[in-house]
């Protein structure tokens, strides 16, 4: 049966640098190939806010972006607070994980408070890293992207890595993302979830499972679930050539 | 080494590099290794100086725009070759251009320079003005983030000897200025009006940085935008209002022409002679690569630059009807293609064939903004043939939307032998 689920976009214009906003529309694709119907709804301030929404997502921005993200979203930590009670799942990309973790620290050693969604810290005196990177996910599945990022996180409670990265660049740690309940974090840049659609069902899975009703893949996710496979492919052959 | 004795053995190199169909920066490197001061010892010796134009995007196109319009006013002009905006780039257009005795014949240089390496460029050759296009987004993979590029354009405008000029309807651009005028630094700028803006759906498409709350830059325009459409640009300048044909449609190309024509007022300190602007600006060859029609095997192949966002976007903004035959070619020149799911498709409905090793990235685009697509064929010679083969078939040009390392090994393979700056 056809189920209606709302997606809420926070700060697409500024945390949605480099396709990091993208997350939003590749669920909802992801869904309605389910046959189920999506709204996706930008939130710049809690005026916009809808009361209940299924799905959060937040993008990553550049980093003259941080400070003003991170007062917009003092405005918003209600909403967030609401949205969190009532069970909405949460996909959060580079900066904007970082800005909904607990803490963080900017380049220049000051401590900024988080809206306190993920069980994570950053710091941004870390330098950037800026790469494909390849490995498997917390179910062994083979996962890759590109990161360009500027901070590194530290996880806290009981999250998880969301995958482990083979051969990760010296310095860098080799555990990547995070994955808790209704929680999905990563660096990865913007089309993650394109190019690792197991993690979109996956999301999709626990959304619908909570209305009580089973994901029904069908053959738009039998394509790109080839084309992520053949596009990781190159991703692999390319870093393995390069050791 | 000696100077002679530098070009004699750089020129050799150069004519062994094109026997063999080379890269065209290995001559300059040498010359470089040989002579450090290579560039200063030449273009920092012309009369009228030196400009160097940079930004995010257009530096090819206004870099030629200038020089052709410098030389409708009679100037004998150096410049590089589009692309080759690196310091060996720029050594290698030395080599070419110059006499064996290391002497270049040339009233000024026009130079395009690369955003990273504008400083080390500058600290082998002083700027007398200095041309910013705008600041995108753009490579980001190699900059990391705009504000990175803004610092750069802005160390490099404040080594202007003479002044700058600025296109002031990127607002990252318009506080740079400011910026650098406070610093002492001489400034002009271009603008758009309202309407001309509006011609492409998503504007100037300027890096998101600054555009809140841009510092306005004081006096009048140099040149100003009225209108685009199509090929043709309407630029008011100097009291009177001017006609330019475009090398392609779209607002950037007019952006380009509107900036070349404020360049040149500010160089000519207002001598422009009306006639000959006119004449410059109708006659404009294409830019290598950029807006370029190619032909292979009696199809015509349309090259459209996806170098980064804001040039697909812009691109795409351009067209009015959707194209009935679209390739697809991108490899490792784009590293990361994140920026895709930023782009709005706009008239584009279908693409035939996807080539190059992001080929099953861009077809997973696709595939979640439902834009149905053809044949995924890796190999660039193969893909090449079959898109010719098609066109053959269907009686239509080919829409090829590539990137920079794509364009080069395409017209390469579709015969054009020779490489930029060659001409």
């Amino acid at each position: 049966m056809t189920q209606w689920f709302t997606i809420a976009r926070i700060l697409p214009q500024r945390l949605g640098l480099n396709g990091s906003a993208a997350s939003a529309e590749i669920l909802a694709v992801t869904l309605r190939q389910m046959g189920h119907e999506v709204s996706l709804v930008d939130v710049h301030g809690p005026g916009d806010a809808p009361n209940t929404v299924d799905i959060v997502t937040i993008g990553s921005g550049s980093t003259s972006q941080l400070a003003p993200a991170a007062t917009d979203l003092i405005s918003l930590v209600r909403v967030f607070q609401h949205w969190k009670q009532t069970g909405a799942h949460w996909v959060a990309m580079g900066m904007g994980w970082d800005l909904l973790g607990e803490s963080l620290v900017t380049a220049d050693g000051t401590t900024v408070p988080g809206a306190g969604v993920f069980p994570s810290r950053a710091d941004y005196r870390s330098g950037r890293f800026s790469g494909e990177v390849w490995g498997h996910d917390d179910q062994g599945r083979e996962s890759a992207g590109y990161i360009n990022h500027a901070s590194r996180s530290e996880l806290l409670a009981d999250a998880t890595p969301l995958m482990t990265v083979e051969e990760p660049s010296e310095g860098w740690s080799a555990e990547e993302g995070l994955r808790g309940e209704r929680l999905f974090a990563t660096h990865l840049g913007g089309p993650a979830l394109a190019l690792n659609p197991h993690w979109a069902e996956d999301i999709a899975r626990d959304v619908l499972a909570s209305r009580g009703v089973s994901a029904e893949p069908g053959e738009f996710h039998a394509r790109v679930t080839d084309a992520a496979a053949r596009a990781r492919a190159l991703i692999i052959k390319r870093l393995s050539s390069r050791r | 080494m000696g100077k002679v004795a530098a070009f004699v053995i750089a020129k050799c190199v150069r004519f062994l590099t094109r026997l063999r169909g080379g890269g065209s920066a290995f001559p300059g490197l040498v010359l470089l290794r040989m002579r450090p001061q290579v560039l200063a010892e030449t273009l920092g010796m012309l009369p009228r100086g030196t400009v160097f134009v940079s930004g995010s995007n257009g530096k090819s196109t206004t870099t030629t725009m200038i020089t052709q319009l410098l030389r409708a006013h009679g100037l004998r002009v150096f410049s590089n070759p589009a692309g080759g905006n690196l310091p060996q780039g720029l050594a290698s257009a030395v080599v070419a251009q110059a006499r064996i005795s290391g002497s270049v014949r040339a009233d000024v240089a026009v130079l395009e320079v690369d955003e990273a390496y504008a400083g080390m460029i500058a600290d082998a050759l002083t700027p007398d003005w200095v041309v910013l296009t705008n600041l995108q987004v753009d490579q980001l993979n190699r900059f990391g983030e705009p504000e990175n590029v803004y610092r750069m354009l802005r160390d490099l405008a404040a080594r202007a000897t003479t002044g700058v000029v600025v296109n002031a309807a990127d607002p990252n651009l318009a506080t740079l200025g400011a910026e650098v005028v406070a610093a002492g630094v001489a400034v002009h700028f271009i603008d758009l009006s309202p309407e001309a803006i509006a011609s492409a759906a998503h504007g100037v498409v300027a890096a998101p940085l600054l555009a809140e709350s841009p510092d306005a830059l004081a006096g009048e325009p140099v040149a100003t935008l009225v209108a685009t459409a199509g090929h043709s640009a309407t630029i008011r300048h100097a009291g009177e209002t001017l006609e330019a044909n475009l090398p392609a449609p779209g607002l950037h190309y007019a952006v380009d022409a509107t900036l070349a024509l404020g360049a040149l007022g500010v160089l000519l300190e207002g001598a422009v002679d009306t006639a000959s602007v006119q004449k410059a600006m109708t006659e404009g060859a294409p830019v290598y690569g950029r807006g370029e029609t190619i032909s292979y095997r009696g199809a015509e192949i349309a090259l459209t630059m996806m170098k980064n966002l804001p040039s697909l976007q812009a691109n795409l903004d351009a067209m009015t009807q959707a194209p009935p035959l679209v390739w697809v070619a991108v490899d490792e020149g784009t590293p990361d293609p994140s920026w895709l799911y930023d782009v709005d498709l706009g008239v584009l409905d279908h693409v035939d064939v996807l080539t190059g090793t992001k080929a099953w990235q861009w077809a997973l685009f696709l595939d979640y903004r439902g834009i149905p697509y053809g044949q995924v064929v890796e190999d660039t010679a193969d893909a090449l043939r079959l898109v010719a083969g098609m066109s053959q078939e269907r009686g239509v040009e080919v829409s090829a939307i590539v990137n920079y390392e794509q364009m080069m090994l395409i017209r390469r393979l579709a015969g054009y032998k020779e490489l930029e700056g060659q001409r």
